[in-house]
């Protein structure tokens, strides 16, 4: 019985194995500087949904197996947590649309994302690794009535070196595409026309 | 045989490779400088030196921007650099990749906001070096093998290839929104890498001295001489 056991154990483990050994994760890490800009005189709630904390993007081989399991909804909410309070007078982080209301906000802040690619030198044949990445950008009212939806994109890219891995190099990519969102983002904000006309009734 | 004829022999092998590397692996630089204003600098201004990163298919190394910070911080007149990244993260998100100024007008433009003004003085900033240019490497020939067997291992046969490093850099002045010049470096070199038992990199050390050159330029540029 002990001899059974201990079999199915093995071949369970080695299944795990040749299950796991193709895919590489990747959780994105990098530093996000806040802005210098001028603070809007705005109380806003953000709200991050469980599709954007969660958020992960595979990336598959040319023959269909996975091969990058790339994790950057961790990355995500570091980054708007840190522009969020230098763009608006006041910041509140909420979880649902009930807690936004009961605080008492102007507008609530809900960004996604749609859409997210990954370009590798070996694909594209060009000395670098590229990720771009489509957001839908919303802003509510307390009540959750739309305000405005507008599409941002992002994109970043980092050179082929010598010493430095593929997660790495995916990592940096993917540090700088955020960066450009963050860049985008707080700069174009108010010049969507119906979030600068909203501004305008403030 | 004589053990120390052996170890003389070894020596003087080790001699003539070094020999041989530094006759092979040797790099020509052009540096050819168009200056389009006055310069000069006081000792409480500072200068930051920035890569471009606009283009689609190559972008300026952070590393070589580094290299070039670093020695023009370095030796006679020395100047007061500010590193990229630190430069870069106190004006987040005005000189990032898509939205760092292209043109002088568009430097004066972002002057105008109270936020970047305040930060530039806080810096002291005078000149900014915009560097673009990458190093490519072509011409790879020749080919190397490797075996390990029971009485040890070996490799054999012969690698080369060519560095070409070529890097624009243009100085505005903070002070009047005015490109003041432009210095271009280009470098180029061999490398070779035979292997006889043993691989021996004798390696053109271009992008190195592209930097080397292209600071030791700036220095003299932005101090006016």
């Amino acid at each position: 019985m002990n001899k059974h056991l201990s079999k199915i154990a093995l071949v369970s483990m080695f299944a795990l194995f040749l299950a796991n050994c193709g895919v590489n994760n990747v959780v994105i890490e990098g530093r996000f500087p806040t802005p210098n800009i001028r603070k809007m005189p705005v109380y806003v709630a953000v709200l991050y949904d469980q599709t954007l904390r969660d958020f992960s993007y595979l990336e598959y081989t040319e023959t269909g197996s996975e091969e990058f399991n790339i994790q950057s909804g961790a990355s995500h909410v570091e980054l708007f947590n840190s522009i969020t309070p230098a763009m608006f007078e006041q910041v509140i982080f909420v979880d649902t649309l009930e807690e936004a209301q009961i605080a008492g906000v102007d507008a609530i802040f809900a960004p996604a994302i749609e859409e997210f690619q990954l370009a590798l030198p070996a694909k594209t044949k060009l000395d670098v690794y590229e990720v771009w990445i489509k957001y839908n950008m919303r802003l509510l009212t307390a009540q959750g009535d739309s305000i405005a939806d507008w599409v941002l994109t992002s994109y970043g890219k980092t050179p082929t070196e010598t010493f430095q891995t593929v997660e790495g190099a995916i990592n940096d990519a993917a540090v700088v595409a955020l960066r450009d969102l963050a860049s985008s983002f707080s700069l174009s904000f108010s010049d969507v026309p119906e979030v600068r006309d909203w501004l305008d009734q403030q | 045989m004589n053990p120390n004829l052996i170890f003389k022999e070894g020596r003087f092998k080790i001699l003539l490779l070094m020999a041989l590397s530094f006759v092979v692996s040797c790099t020509s630089t052009t540096v050819d400088e168009f200056r389009q204003g006055e310069t000069g600098i006081s000792g409480d201004e500072t200068v930051v030196v920035l890569g471009r990163r606009q283009a689609s298919d190559y972008e300026t190394r952070s590393e070589f921007i580094e290299c070039v910070g670093d020695k023009m911080a370095r030796g006679d007149n020395a100047l007061n650099i500010i590193p990229e990244q630190e430069f870069i993260d106190a004006m987040f998100p005005w000189f990032e990749p898509r939205t760092a100024p292209l043109r002088t007008q568009d430097l004066a433009k972002l002057m105008s906001e109270d936020v970047v003004a305040d930060k530039m003085g806080e810096f002291g900033i005078r000149y900014i070096v915009w560097v673009d240019g990458f190093t490519e490497t072509s011409g790879r020939t020749g080919s190397i093998s490797c075996t390990v067997g029971p009485g040890g291992a070996g490799c054999f046969g012969f690698g080369t290839w060519e560095d070409d490093s070529n890097f624009d850099a243009r100085i505005w002045d903070v002070g009047s929104f005015t490109n003041v010049g432009t210095i271009n470096t280009d470098a180029s070199g061999q490398s070779y890498l035979p292997a006889l038992v043993i691989p021996i990199p004798l390696i053109a050390r271009v992008e190195a001295n592209a930097c080397s050159r292209l600071a030791d330029q700036l220095k003299g540029f932005v101090n006016g001489s």
